[in-house]
């Protein structure tokens, strides 16, 4: 960091003292803002706090269960589930975990609707998506609030907003070490890839909501 | 060297029948680098860029090991609560990525860049410019690591990072991304200087100083350099390929469509056990180097010594798997590679029984770097004794990713790396400041270092036999560890409080010390046969060497040769085998693009992590670096 550069002044530099001072404080200042920034960020965290926990299940849903206010906690970890690598990676492996691909497959939709084509049958908001997860939505989507935690909810419903975001995001998780059926999230958003425009729905999947 | 007057080519100034201190002080106005912020950022001297990537590689020294004592803090007690999960993984990964790939490699490469050119009598190192660029690049590598740790994004899936841990799956965020980048930054470094070294020992040594009157550390830097330029290419291989697979999705690493995850360890470790003795063979250079000053007599088996080091290098490419053993290895493969591991015990047997043989027959002065030496030979020892035992698969697969393996490779880098590197700034440091350090403190810096060292190691030998495994931030009490790993940890601050003592000392000597003159240890190499420091054209003529001992067999020093300009930049080129003269070449003045090259270029890698385009709009800048480095300058080679 900044203290090697402070080093080599005082090497070449000779003995002047302030010389060395200069560098020493140049130095100084690097480590303590680097330090400070590195305080700023939200430690990555592998389970959390039982009372954020708590707190991130008290969804103020709309009346019809689509839209609504996140919990205050959510906003004040900085809405980390939308955007932090580990989180989305987290996510897609909960997909992965919760056999989430048997009815949405690769993203594309199987049984169940498709997330690449970037519609979304409740709204596009996360807590829409929160609530699908984990109240679970009619012709066949279960409920998982009871097998999954409330950060996990959180974390998989951002991995699953990723999959059909139209925007590219530098934290978007990468491939998976398995057969590829589909470019990986981090190749560009998937508007690149894909048509736009809905996905027909699967005629077993029922009358659309 | 000398020509006819009426030779119209001689008509250029040169140092011919002038006084020596006219052509000192014309050789000054040549070479010196003048003390202002552009000039200290444009220089190639050898001496001032080696002495900045010591002091650089000693801070990363520094910081990996208030790393290591975090990591005893945490584990001196079981179910310690001082730091989580997630920080430790990035701290052990940190202090192996950060002592490895900064501080041991390019120290080793330093004090060669450093030292190189003085031991074999030339002015300056080959390539100056590509000297300046690989320490501003090496620069920009560690605080890469450093900052991107600093904000929490440090790689935390150990120095050798190994897939499908490493890979797209299972490490997000950009911390592996990191890491590989930074790998990146080393290669270019630690290349540049390889190739400068081997061209600079081959090409410019003083007349008369044929092969078998080369330094045996210059021999080792010459070894250790092709080492670089052969295992490099594999880790570039292989980090591109790892970066490749995170960022743009192939499939390198990825058994499911053809890839291969033990590929990456394949690629890695032929890479990584020659990095081994990338670190071991100028060492061993050093204490073969200052043996014979300490003992009064010239080295024992010089050939012998030589060829152990050639040797030596050849086998480390021959022995990578061995740490690949509990991967499940055919058969064969695993017999073939446990007889070319103990087979290296053979040519580091004979370089120790050389090293007392010479003590023997001389009569040995325990000056501190000796002192060392001493340490250095019964350390090293030891370490590879626990070497030969995790040579053979059955113990390995035993003891494998425990802490005998920890200290099996403290005891040999450490004991094989450090311990002479510690002797060689005792010894090397008068040379660079012109004072001598303290003798006094110097014995009780070794006895810290000696007794803290093997407190802090030899202990987790049990731990791993107990069953301990590396790299876990806790241990519950009932494994019944706790008790060593207190005393682990006390003895860790011993050995902490030695190196703090020897840099105390670094800084007050080259303060107040002793003036050294220039050649306080009667030594026998050239290095000593100019001022200390020394001047910025190193020698005033460049001598003639008639021995393997100049400084010995001459008692007025050796003679000079004169003939070279002095109002421009001119090295003596010599033949490979007999050093004889053939040339004068110039050499490079300063410049500052080299710093811009290094500039840009780390933008373009450290972009590349955060978008591919950066590849494309980042390579212009680069382009226009080295346009500008590369403009002809309008001089005419041959007026040489």
């Amino acid at each position: 960091m900044g203290s090697s550069r402070g080093t080599h002044a005082q090497t070449s530099g000779g003995s002047s003292g302030a010389r060395i001072l200069a560098a020493l404080g140049l130095t100084f200042l690097c480590v303590i803002s680097a330090a400070a920034v590195g305080w700023l960020r939200a430690p990555r965290q592998y389970r959390a706090d039982p009372p954020v926990q708590d707190d991130l299940g008290r969804l103020r849903l709309m009346p019809n269960r689509i839209g609504g206010t996140p919990p205050e906690s959510y906003f004040a970890l900085g809405k980390p589930y939308e955007k932090t690598g580990y989180d989305l990676s987290q996510g897609k492996r909960l997909y992965t975990w919760f056999g989430c691909s048997t009815c949405h497959g690769d993203g594309r939709g199987k049984i169940g609707p498709s997330f690449l084509d970037g519609w979304w049958l409740y709204g596009p908001e996360m807590i829409s998506v929160v609530a699908s997860i984990r109240d679970g939505r009619p012709h066949g989507m279960p409920a998982y609030g009871n097998r999954m935690t409330s950060d996990q909810i959180w974390q998989l419903a951002g991995y699953v907003r990723t999959v059909g975001a139209y925007a590219p995001s530098p934290s978007a998780t990468s491939r998976n070490d398995d057969p590829q059926t589909r470019p990986a999230e981090n190749r560009g958003p998937a508007v690149q890839h894909f048509e736009q425009g809905p996905v027909g729905m699967n005629p077993r999947q029922g009358p659309s909501p | 060297m000398s020509r006819s007057r009426n030779d119209p080519e001689d008509r250029r100034p040169s140092d011919v029948d002038l006084p020596e201190a006219e052509v000192a002080r014309r050789l000054h106005r040549t070479w010196a680098t003048p003390r202002t912020l552009k000039d200290a950022l444009s220089t190639v001297d050898h001496k001032i860029i080696g002495r900045r990537y010591i002091a650089t590689a000693f801070v990363f020294l520094i910081l990996g090991g208030l790393l290591a004592l975090a990591m005893r803090l945490q584990l001196a007690a079981p179910e310690a609560r001082i730091i989580g999960p997630d920080r430790y993984n990035q701290i052990f990964t940190m202090h192996g990525t950060t002592m490895m790939f900064l501080f041991a490699v390019p120290v080793m490469e330093a004090v060669g860049v450093f030292l190189v050119p003085l031991m074999i009598g030339t002015r300056n190192i080959a390539f100056p410019k590509l000297n300046a660029f690989s320490y501003w690049i090496y620069l920009a590598g560690g605080i890469l690591l450093w900052v991107a740790f600093a904000v929490d994004v440090g790689p935390d899936v150990g120095w050798f990072a190994y897939v499908p841990l490493a890979g797209p799956e299972f490490s997000p965020g950009k911390r592996a991304d990191i890491w590989a980048q930074m790998i990146t930054f080393t290669e270019v470094s630690a290349l540049a200087v390889s190739v400068e070294l081997v061209a600079t020992i081959f090409k410019q040594r003083a007349p008369g100083m044929s092969l078998d009157r080369i330094p045996v550390f210059v021999w080792a830097m010459l070894v250790t350099s092709f080492l670089v330029i052969m295992a490099m290419p594999a880790i570039m291989v292989a980090s591109t390929t790892l970066i490749l697979d995170r960022l743009v999705g192939t499939h390198f690493y990825n058994p499911a469509e053809g890839g291969d995850a033990l590929l990456w360890q394949h690629l890695f470790w032929f890479f990584g056990h020659p990095e081994v003795y990338i670190i071991f063979l100028p060492a061993v250079g050093m204490v073969s180097t200052m043996i014979p000053t300490f003992s009064g007599r010239p080295i024992f088996g010089y050939l012998a010594l030589v060829m152990a080091l050639i040797a030596t290098g050849i086998l480390s490419f021959g022995l990578w798997v061995h740490h690949m053993f509990t991967t499940g290895l055919p058969r064969l493969g695993e017999s073939f590679f446990t007889a070319s591991s103990m087979s290296i015990a053979v040519p580091a047997g004979v370089q120790i029984f050389c090293w007392i043989a010479t003590l023997w027959a001389g009569r040995p002065q325990m000056k501190a770097p000796l002192l060392f030496i001493c340490g250095f030979i019964f350390t090293f020892v030891m370490g590879g004794m626990t070497g030969v035992m995790v040579a053979s698969v059955p113990l390995d697969s035993q003891v494998h990713d425990t802490y005998f393996v920890v200290a099996h490779f403290h005891y040999v880098l450490i004991g094989g790396a450090l311990f002479p590197l510690v002797a060689a700034i005792y010894y090397w440091l008068p040379k660079a400041t012109g004072r001598m350090m303290s003798e006094r403190l110097g014995r009780v810096v070794f006895g810290l270092i000696f007794v803290g060292f093997h407190g802090t190691f030899f202990p987790m030998h049990i731990l791993g036999l107990m069953g301990m495994p590396r790299r876990v931030y806790t241990y519950q009490p009932e494994m019944g560890w706790g008790g060593i790993n207190l005393f682990v940890s006390v003895s860790a601050l011993v050995l902490a409080a030695g190196f703090l003592l020897f840099f105390i000392d670094v800084f007050r000597s080259a303060r107040s010390g002793p003036l050294a003159g220039p050649n306080p240890w009667n030594a026998p190499t050239l290095e000593w046969a100019t001022s200390s420091p020394p001047e910025s054209y190193n020698f005033l003529r460049i001598p003639v060497v008639s021995s393997a001992n100049p400084l010995w067999d001459d008692p007025d020093g050796p003679s000079v040769a004169s003939g070279l300009n002095i109002d421009r930049r001119e090295l003596l080129v010599t033949s490979v085998v007999e050093a004889l003269p053939e040339a004068r070449e110039s050499s490079p003045t300063d410049s500052i693009w080299p710093l811009f090259a290094a500039l840009a270029t780390a933008i373009l890698l450290i972009a590349s992590i955060f978008t591919p385009w950066a590849v494309v709009w980042g390579a212009l800048p680069v382009t226009l670096a080295l346009i500008c480095w590369f403009w002809p300058k309008g001089e005419p080679e041959d007026e040489a």
